[in-house]
C-alpha cells in the first residue's frame, strides 16, 4: 500500500480567508471539507512573516535561525537539509509545482539553479533531484520572472504577457502604481482568460506529473499557489465573483481616521512611521506606497481581489483532488493546506505585510485531512502550532525518524495531544536590514492565548519596547499590554520562554543577494 | 567631511579579493570592457561601440535581460575602470568602480558600485562577488565563466564568449 502527501500551500493568506475558518466571503468547500474530515488548527504561525523564511522552515522544519534564512534574499544554502531529500532517498517520488522561492527571484544573472531551471525549462538541477525534489515547475505572481509559467506563456499565449500587473517598476523597486476602481496599489483589471492563470496551470502542471505516477509509488507533491499574493489581478472573468461595492470592511479595519492612528501609536514606533511614509523596512511593500493615503474603497477593492483569488485556489484543488479520486488513491493520501503567512488586507489601516507580529500576519490557515486509513478522528485543534512542525509531521507520515536537525515536532491531532507536548510556546523572528538605513529585529512567542513580541535595539527602537497582546480579550490586537504594570509579571515569564525558545543567532549571518 | 565621509557614504556594495597574478596581468583582463563576459557569471555577451559620444557597452544577462551601460575612464595608471549604467533601469545615480593594486601575494582587487536607489544593492552586491571569483579563475586558470544560456545577440554583433 502507498503512502502519499498533498502538501498544499497558497500564499499569504489570512486564516479568515475559508469558510471553515468562519471566512464570509469567498466559498472555498473544498478546504472546508477537508477541515470537516480532518483536522483543522486554530491558530498556526509561521516563524517569519515574510516569503523567503518562512518556506525554509516548511521545507526543512528549522527555525529562523537554524536554517538561516533571516530575510527574504538570503538563499538557503544549497547543502541544506530538506525533507523532501528524506523522502526522496527514502524511495518517495517528489515533485514541486508553483511557487517555490527558497532562491532570490530578482536574478539578472541567474545565479540560482531554480532561476536557471526556470529560464532553461528544466525540472531538476542538471539531472539530479534540486533540495529534494525529483521534479520542479515554478510559477510566480504573474507572467514575468525566471520561472516555468512565465516561459509557457511566452510559447502558448504571447498575446498575455503583459495582462498581468508588472510586479517592479522601472527602478526595480516594487511597483507603487494603483489600478482597478479605486487606484488600490497593486491592483489591476488583467483580461487573461482564466484557464491559462496561474492557478490553474499549477494544478494542471501537477495532476500531469502525478499521472506519470503507479500505483505503488509513495509521493509528496507539494502544490504551491502563488495567489492571493499581491499583486491582486486575477482574471477579469472573475470578478463576478465578489463585486467589491458589495462587501463589509473588515473588522479589524479601523474606518475613523483618529482611532486608528491612535491604534498605531499604541503600538511600536515602527508601526506609525510605516503607516506614515516615514520607514522602508521591507522591500515586498511598494517603498513609494504611503499606507495612509489608504482608502476604505481600496480595502473593500483588495479584498474582493484576494478572495476571488482564493475561490479560484480552492476550485483548482478539487479538480486536482477529483483527479487523484479517480485513480483510487484517496483512501491513503494525507493532504495538508496552510499558507506561508498571512497579509494586512485592511486590518489596522494597512495593506501588505512587514516587522508585525500580529494575527492579521501570524495567524495562518492549517488544515491536515489525515489518510481516510489512518482512522484519525475530526478535530479542531486550539493550542498554538507552527509551520515549523511540517516536516516532521511529513517524517512521521511517511514513517521516517524525526532527525536531530528539525526543531519541529509532529502536528497533534487532538487537544489532548496538543495538551502533552513538550513545549507548546510558538516562536516567530523577524530581521530586516534595508540598504536606505532602516534596522528592524523583533522576536515573538505565543502562548497561553498571549503573544509577546520583544523589539531588538535598531533604527526604530530603543531595545525595551514590546508587544503584549491577549488574544481573547482583545482579538483585534489594539490594546499593547507591554507595559501595563499589572502584566508585568506575565510578560518577564513570557520573555523567558522566548529566550529558551530562541537558538543561538548565527556568528557569521548569510548575506542577503536581492531584495526579494 | 571630507571626502572620505562622501565616499563612504556613497559606496553601497564593496567587494575585494586578492588574485595571485602581477597587477598588470589583471589589469590587462579589467581594463578590456569586451571581455568582461569571459569573467562575470551569467553575463551572456559585453558588446562595445564608440560613438562620437563616448564608449558604451551592452550587457546581455542570461536571464534574458540586456543592460546599458557607458564607460566613465579607463585609466590605465591607477588601474582603475569606470562605468555607469544608463538603461533600462531608472536609476537616478550609478557608479561601478574596478581598481587594481600590488599586494605581497599578486594583486588586490576592489570592485565597488555606487547606486540610488536601492533595490538592486543586494543583487549587485552577489553578483560582484561572484565576478570577482570569476576574474581569478580567468586570470590565473584560464577558465572562462559559464553564461548558463547561448547569447541571443545577432551575429556580427560580437560579444566576447
Amino acid at each position: 500500500m502507498a503512502r502519499r502527501i498533498l502538501f498544499v500551500t497558497t500564499d499569504q493568506q489570512r486564516f479568515d480567508a475559508l469558510g471553515c475558518n468562519g471566512g464570509r466571503i469567498a466559498r472555498t468547500p473544498v478546504v472546508d471539507g477537508l477541515a470537516a474530515s480532518g483536522v483543522r488548527y486554530e491558530r498556526a504561525h509561521p516563524q517569519n512573516v515574510v516569503c523567503m523564511p518562512s518556506r525554509a522552515t516548511m521545507l526543512t522544519g528549522q527555525h529562523i535561525r537554524n536554517h538561516g534564512v533571516w530575510m527574504n534574499g538570503v538563499p538557503l544554502p544549497a547543502d541544506a537539509p530538506t525533507v523532501a531529500g528524506l523522502l526522496n532517498d527514502a524511495g518517495w517520488r517528489t515533485g514541486l509545482f508553483g511557487k517555490a522561492h527558497f532562491e532570490p527571484f530578482l536574478d539578472p544573472f541567474l545565479r540560482f539553479p531554480q532561476n536557471r531551471m526556470g529560464v532553461t525549462g528544466a525540472t531538476n538541477e542538471e539531472g539530479r533531484p534540486h533540495r529534494g525534489f525529483e521534479c520542479m515547475e515554478f510559477a510566480g505572481h504573474g507572467s514575468g520572472g525566471l520561472v516555468h509559467y512565465g516561459g509557457w506563456m511566452r510559447e502558448h499565449h504571447p498575446e498575455h504577457m503583459l495582462s498581468f500587473y508588472p510586479p517592479l517598476d522601472g527602478t526595480l523597486d516594487v511597483n507603487a502604481d494603483g489600478g482597478g476602481d479605486t487606484g488600490a496599489p497593486q491592483v489591476l483589471r488583467n483580461p487573461v482568460p482564466r484557464a491559462i492563470y496561474h492557478t490553474d496551470w499549477v494544478a494542471d502542471r501537477a495532476i500531469d506529473w502525478l499521472g506519470g505516477l503507479s500505483d505503488e509509488d509513495d509521493w509528496f507533491c507539494w502544490l504551491s499557489f502563488p495567489d492571493p499574493h499581491h499583486p491582486w489581478d486575477p482574471p477579469d472573468s472573475e470578478l463576478h465573483r465578489v463585486p467589491w461595492r458589495d462587501l463589509d470592511l473588515p473588522d479589524g479595519y479601523p474606518s475613523n481616521q483618529t482611532e486608528r492612528e491612535v491604534a498605531l501609536d499604541a503600538k511600536g514606533a515602527h508601526w506609525r512611521r510605516w503607516y506614515d511614509g516615514d520607514l522602508v523596512s521591507n522591500f515586498e511593500a511598494p517603498a513609494r506606497w504611503v499606507p495612509a493615503t489608504l482608502t476604505a474603497d481600496q480595502v473593500r477593492e483588495v479584498d474582493a481581489m484576494a478572495h476571488i483569488e482564493n475561490e479560484l485556489i480552492d476550485e483548482a484543488l478539487g479538480r486536482l483532488l477529483s483527479t487523484v479520486s479517480n485513480r483510487g488513491w484517496d483512501d491513503d493520501l494525507h493532504v495538508l493546506f496552510t499558507t506561508d503567512h498571512g497579509e494586512f488586507q485592511g486590518d489596522h489601516g494597512l495593506l501588505f505585510k512587514g516587522p508585525f507580529h500580529v494575527d492579521a500576519l501570524m495567524r495562518l490557515p492549517l488544515v491536515w485531512r489525515p489518510a481516510p486509513t489512518t482512522g484519525i478522528a475530526p478535530s479542531v485543534v486550539n493550542d498554538p502550532v507552527g509551520l515549523v512542525d511540517l516536516a516532521p509531521t511529513f517524517c512521521m507520515i511517511a514513517g521516517i525518524e524525526v532527525p536531530d536537525w528539525m526543531d519541529g515536532a509532529p502536528l497533534p491531532v487532538t487537544p489532548e495531544e496538543a495538551a502533552r507536548r513538550q513545549r507548546p510556546a510558538v516562536l516567530t523572528e523577524w530581521d530586516s536590514v534595508h540598504p536606505g538605513g532602516s534596522e528592524v529585529h523583533l522576536q515573538t512567542v505565543t502562548l497561553d492565548g498571549m503573544v509577546c513580541t520583544r523589539y531588538e535595539a535598531g533604527t526604530c527602537h530603543e531595545g525595551v519596547e514590546g508587544e503584549l497582546w491577549d488574544l481573547v480579550g482583545d482579538p483585534l490586537q489594539r490594546t499593547n499590554l507591554w507595559d501595563d504594570p499589572v502584566r508585568r509579571a506575565l510578560r518577564d515569564d513570557l520573555v523567558a520562554e522566548l529566550d529558551a525558545l530562541l537558538p543561538e543567532r548565527p556568528a557569521d549571518p548569510l548575506r542577503t543577494q536581492a531584495p526579494v | 567631511m571630507g571626502r572620505d565621509w562622501f565616499y563612504d557614504r556613497l559606496v553601497d556594495v564593496r567587494r575585494e579579493l586578492v588574485i595571485a597574478a602581477s597587477p598588470d596581468e589583471v589589469w590587462s583582463v579589467v581594463a578590456a570592457p569586451e571581455r568582461q563576459a569571459e569573467w562575470f557569471p551569467g553575463m551572456v555577451s559585453s558588446v562595445v561601440e564608440e560613438t562620437g559620444e563616448g564608449t558604451f557597452r551592452t550587457i546581455e544577462t542570461a536571464a534574458g535581460g540586456f543592460i546599458r551601460e557607458e564607460v566613465m575612464g579607463v585609466d590605465h595608471g591607477a588601474r582603475r575602470f569606470e562605468y555607469r549604467i544608463i538603461g533600462p533601469f531608472r536609476l537616478e545615480h550609478h557608479l561601478g568602480r574596478i581598481t587594481v593594486v600590488p599586494d605581497p601575494c599578486g594583486s588586490l582587487v576592489t570592485y565597488e558600485q555606487e547606486l540610488e536607489p536601492k533595490a538592486l544593492t543586494y543583487v549587485l552586491d552577489g553578483a560582484v562577488a561572484d565576478a570577482l571569483n570569476g576574474l581569478r579563475d580567468l586570470v590565473v586558470g584560464g577558465r572562462k565563466s559559464r553564461s548558463w544560456v547561448e547569447p541571443t545577440s545577432a551575429p556580427g554583433r560580437g560579444g566576447s564568449t
